[in-house]
Parts: C-alpha cells; sequence; structure tokens
C-alpha cells in the first residue's frame, strides 16, 4: 500500500522501505531481499516474494556474502539490518565480496548514530568513515522518511553498490514535500536558504539544523541548511558555492565521530579545491563510548544538540 | 571442432585425468621455477587432483563461452590457490599457459596471487580473503535455485579457513534452503600456513562437523582420481534437497617430496637448481604411482 503522510508530521521510515521494496519487487523481477534476523520491516515483501526473501538469522557476514553471490548471478540484492553490526562485522564482506568487483548490492539500516538507547554496542558511529573509505561505495544517510523510498528506486538502476543509512527509522520527520526538491543521489539537497553560513548535515540532524535555523532567523540571522545526504561522492560544486554564498562560514553537524563523518568529507572538498573559508566547526560525537540515554540527551551531553549548533553557528559568524 | 563444450564434461578416462593432473603440477613447479615472489605452492599441489577433476570431469563449462548461463559455476573460496586454478583453466582451454607463465604477479597482468573477477572474467568471482567462498556460492546457488537451473555451483574450500565463522554461517544457509545444487570440496591438507592443523586447532571429527550441520557428507583421498571419480559420479541430483561436502584427504606439497607436509613449503619460489630437483622428484613420484 503506498504510504501516505503530512509534512511535518512523523513518519516510519521503515514502513517507507516495506512498501517501496514491495512495490520495487513488481517491476525488478531479480530484486531479492536479504536481512540478519531484522525483517520486521520486509513483510511486504517477504509475504508477496517469498522466495526472493532470504533471512538468514544472525549472520551478518554469510549474509552479504550470499547477496554478492546473488549480484554476479544477475540479481539486484538490497541487505537490510541493524547498521552497528552491517557495517562493521561484516566489513570485509561487504569490502572483498561487494565493493572490489562493484556489484549492485545494496546495504541500508537502521541504527546510525546515537540512537535507539542500545549503548555503545548498538550505535552505528564509524560507520560512514568506514564506509567512505571503500572505493566504489555510494554512502548516504537519509533524514527525511519519503527521500528513503526515492533512494531505493534511483538505485535500481545503479551497477555498483550503494550503502544507505537511517537513524532508529520508527517516526521520522517529513521534511519535504514531495517535488520541492529535486533529489539525486549525489547532489546535497538545499533544505533552507541562507546567506550569512551554512550548516552542512545529514540523517537525523537534518531537523535539529533547520530548528537551529529558525532559532537563529529570531536573531537576524540567515542560515542556510544544507542536507549533505550523500557523503560519497560529495557534492563538491555545492560546497564550493556555500563558501562563496554564505561568507566562508561552515559548520558541519552529524550523528557521527566528528572525525571521519561528513566534516572530513567536507574538509577535504576545502582542501583539494583551495576553498576559502571564515570559519569552519565540527559538531559531532567526540571520541568516546557514549553511554545510555536518548537521542536527545546524547547529542545534549556530546556537544552537539540544539542549543550547541545555535552556539556554533553564533561562534563563526562573529569569527572575524 | 573443440572437444570443450558443455555437453562434454566427464570427457576423460581415469589414466587420462592422472596424466592431466601430472601436467599441472609440472606446470605449477615451472611457473614456481621462473616467478621470483612467493606462490603458494603447498596447497596448490594438494589441490591439484581435485582441480583437474573437476575443470577435466566434473564441471559443465565451456571455454568458448565463458558466460554461459548453462555452466556450472565454480568458486575457489581458497584463493591462494589462484595460479593452481588458472592453470587447470589454461589445460581445459580458457586461456594460455604461456600467457600465465610470462604475466604472473607482473603489472597489468590478469594474473596475480588471488583471483580477480574484474581482472580476469573467465574467474567467476574474486576471492582470496578465507572464509568468503561458501557464502557466495550459496548466492549462486539460491539464484540458479530460484529460476529452476540445473547447473551446480561448486565451492573449493580449504580446511584451515574452514575455521572462519563465515563458513559455518553459509553452510546453515545453504541447508536452510536446502540447496542441494551445491557441492563443497575440502582440500583437506591438515597444515595451516605455520603449524599442522591439529596441533593448534581441533578439527576433528571434522566429517562429523558438516554431518551436523545437515550437510551430505562424502569422503575421499584427495589425490585417488578414481574415488575423486567416482565422488562426482555419486553426486545428487541438483534438484535435490541437501547440499554436499566432498572432504578430500591431501597432503600439502603433494608429488614432491621434499615439500609434502613441511611447513617450510606453504609458498614460495624455486631456484634453477631447485626447480631440477622438485622436477625429478615429481617424476620419481609418478613413476612409483604407475608402478
Amino acid at each position: 500500500m503506498p504510504v501516505t503522510f503530512t509534512f511535518g508530521e512523523m513518519l516510519s521510515a521503515r514502513s517507507v522501505i516495506g512498501s517501496t521494496l514491495a512495490e520495487l519487487g513488481a517491476e525488478h523481477e531479480n530484486l531479492w531481499v536479504l536481512t540478519p534476523d531484522i525483517g520486521a520491516t520486509l513483510v511486504e515483501f517477504r509475504d508477496a516474494y517469498p522466495d526472493r526473501f532470504l533471512d538468514v538469522g544472525l549472520a551478518e557476514q554469510a549474509c552479504v556474502g550470499i547477496a554478492a553471490g546473488l549480484a554476479y548471478d544477475g540479481n539486484i540484492p538490497v541487505v537490510s539490518g541493524m547498521l552497528p553490526f552491517l557495517s562493521m562485522r561484516a566489513l570485509e564482506q561487504i569490502r572483498t565480496d561487494v565493493c572490489y568487483p562493484n556489484l549492485p548490492v545494496k546495504i541500508i539500516g537502521t541504527h546510525g548514530g546515537l540512537v535507539g538507547n542500545g549503548g555503545s554496542t548498538h550505535y552505528a558511529v564509524e560507520d560512514l568513515a568506514l564506509m567512505c573509505a571503500l572505493t566504489n561505495m555510494t554512502v548516504t544517510s537519509i533524514g527525511d522518511p519519503l527521500m528513503v523510498g526515492e533512494i531505493l528506486r534511483q538505485s535500481m538502476a545503479m551497477t555498483g553498490p550503494l550503502y544507505i543509512r537511517l537513524a532508529v527509522g520508527k517516526k521520522d520527520k517529513v521534511l519535504y514535500e514531495p517535488g520541492e526538491h529535486d533529489i539525486r543521489i549525489g547532489k546535497g539537497i538545499v533544505a533552507r536558504e541562507g546567506t550569512d553560513a551554512t550548516i552542512f548535515t545529514h540523517g537525523t540532524t537534518v531537523a535539529q539544523a533547520l530548528d537551529a535555523a529558525d532559532a537563529l532567523a529570531k536573531d537576524g540571522r540567515s542560515v542556510r541548511v544544507v542536507d549533505m545526504f550523500t557523503l560519497k561522492p560529495i557534492d563538491e560544486e555545492l560546497v564550493v558555492r556555500c563558501a562563496q554564498e554564505t561568507d566562508g562560514r561552515f559548520v558541519v553537524l552529524e550523528d557521527h565521530l566528528a572525525y571521519g563523518g561528513l566534516a572530513t568529507r567536507i574538509a577535504d572538498v576545502v582542501a583539494d579545491k583551495g576553498v576559502h573559508l571564515t570559519a569552519f566547526e565540527r559538531l559531532g560525537i567526540p571520541q568516546v563510548y557514549a553511554g545510555f540515554g536518548d537521542d536527545e540527551e546524547l547529542r545534549d551531553k556530546h556537544g552537539y544538540g540544539l542549543d550547541a549548533t545555535i552556539a556554533a553557528v553564533r561562534r563563526i559568524i562573529a569569527a572575524h | 571442432m573443440s572437444t570443450h563444450t558443455l555437453d562434454t564434461g566427464k570427457m576423460h578416462s581415469v589414466e587420462e585425468l592422472e596424466e592431466l593432473a601430472f601436467e599441472l603440477r609440472t606446470k605449477l613447479l615451472q611457473l614456481c621455477g621462473t616467478y621470483e615472489g612467493a606462490v603458494h605452492i603447498g596447497g596448490d599441489l594438494s589441490a591439484a587432483d581435485i582441480f583437474t577433476a573437476l575443470f577435466e570431469y566434473g564441471l559443465r563449462v565451456d571455454p568458448t563461452d565463458i558466460a554461459n548461463p548453462a555452466r556450472d559455476r565454480f568458486v575457489l573460496s581458497k584463493g591462494h590457490a589462484a595460479v593452481c586454478m588458472y592453470i587447470a583453466m589454461a589445460i581445459r582451454g580458457f586461456f594460455s599457459y604461456d600467457g600465465i607463465a610470462e604475466t604472473y604477479g607482473q603489472l597489468d597482468s590478469a594474473y596475480g596471487m588471488h583471483p580477480c573477477k574484474v581482472q580476469l572474467p573467465g574467474v567467476e568471482c574474486s576471492t582470496g580473503s578465507l572464509g568468503h567462498g561458501l557464502p557466495l556460492a550459496v548466492g549462486m546457488a539460491l539464484g540458479a535455485r530460484h529460476r529452476g537451473e540445473g547447473h551446480r555451483v561448486v565451492c573449493l574450500l580449504g580446511d584451515g579457513e574452514t575455521g572462519e565463522g563465515s563458513v559455518w554461517e553459509a553452510a546453515m544457509a545453504a541447508r536452510s534452503n536446502e540447496l542441494g545444487n551445491l557441492v563443497a570440496f575440502v582440500d583437506r591438507n591438515r597444515q595451516l600456513m605455520t603449524s599442522f592443523a591439529e596441533e593448534r586447532v581441533v578439527f576433528e571429527p571434522y566429517p562429523d562437523k558438516w554431518r551436523a550441520f545437515g550437510w551430505n557428507v562424502v569422503q575421499a583421498d584427495g589425490h585417488d582420481m578414481a574415488q575423486l571419480v567416482a565422488a562426482i559420479d555419486a553426486l545428487p541430483p541438483a534438484d535435490s534437497d541437501r547440499p554436499t561436502v566432498v572432504i578430500c584427504d591431501t597432503v600439502k606439497g603433494k608429488g614432491v617430496d621434499f615439500m609434502e607436509a613441511n611447513l617450510a613449503w606453504h609458498a614460495g619460489s624455486l631456484g634453477a637448481a631447485d626447480l631440477e630437483r622438485a622436477m625429478a622428484a615429481l617424476a620419481a613420484s609418478r613413476e612409483k604411482e604407475t608402478v
């Protein structure tokens, strides 16, 4: 069934995944869905195409290897699970079995960042650094639940691997009206225009960045928010343009280690392209194992919550 | 007209296969004598008879039509035996031995220490890191089963690499999905790189481990061509519901006395003098077996 939504309200990205995969399963007879025992989201696909659904049980490495075997065999496999385990326990399978031969395997999952209150075994906070390091891998991190469906649809035409990161994916804020933005893998989204500074972000913190920009607007500050949902390949042209159009002031906000994720990707563009910046701040998880707490509490504790974001933008606008 | 077509699997007698295995070993030693870097000669020689039995008898493949959808798929899980596979494939007619010998390990060669599908399309997949082949083979077998195709997927593993947990994850998946079109051969040479297997890791009771995972288990002397042929002939039909493992007892370095069961010969290279010595040992071994 098509998912219905209301802009600004909450929607489950998981339900979008389930309905989109079921829809795509009808169009693509070689689409397979595999999971290591995280299949609740996939019921629609499983029920419609039981012979193309595989739950291998608790076996992430085999799950990715089997997906690669299916892809060698001419299929389009989607592996769905919890990212802390897919991105780390099966990292070598992703690198060697999927990326090395450049196979069209999609890795999609939940629990990107400090979400779910599971503690540090259950947080994927290094995953984007790891995935961005892999040759041939396209890396995305999605905040808006409806975008997940769009990205999955676009991915059917991709010849190489794709990583799709979600937060918990149970209750996500709808950020964009359908058709409001040209959503294309590899191109960032200017979620809000602004001229004094740019906040680059991805995934679950896009909503927080928009809230920060709203708060700063009350001070008369015009803050651009860029949803850089594709970390690799990064939209270099947009980074360069933002430096020119927002006075060279960048804050990078992400639910990931502050080094190795989007901030590092943008810093690389800045260095490689010789972009002149006035100020650059990165807000993310410091090198700590974060402990327990809900998402918002943990972001506050580790210095990248809403207040910290607002304060960082004020600091960089005050600089020079 | 080529005799190597999909329809002419099982085209050799046991004696002819033994001759081809000797040729494979000879070519392996020649390459090991000319290439200055390390060749995994120990595990190549232990698997040489299995490779010969597969590429010259068991596998339905067509060197002139490498992408034929009806071909059996071969997955080399013990990727460090790549050169043995290249030469076995060359003898079958996929490519020339001279091309392998002249370029092996060199810049831009398609032939390196571990197989790369992108660089050498004749191989089915890229492997090298151990414990990866069986999951790949499960995926290929699932795809074939789903389309109702009758070919087999055959995976060659080393026994040492079955220490990797991913092998047993895949073994469970294969049984759970009733993949009777999947066949694993284990080159059971009982050596790891730096130790004899049972010294460091207890693998026994090895066949029982596969049985416990629900596999059809066949045991063979991996250097007895008649037994390898019999094991291939007795494979259950590809549409059956239980994967088969053929556990082949082998000797690392088989055929060259100073390499046999010798930890120093996991990998290495032969100088001119040692090449001559190895060739003489191989010939002597052959003579002994044919007497």
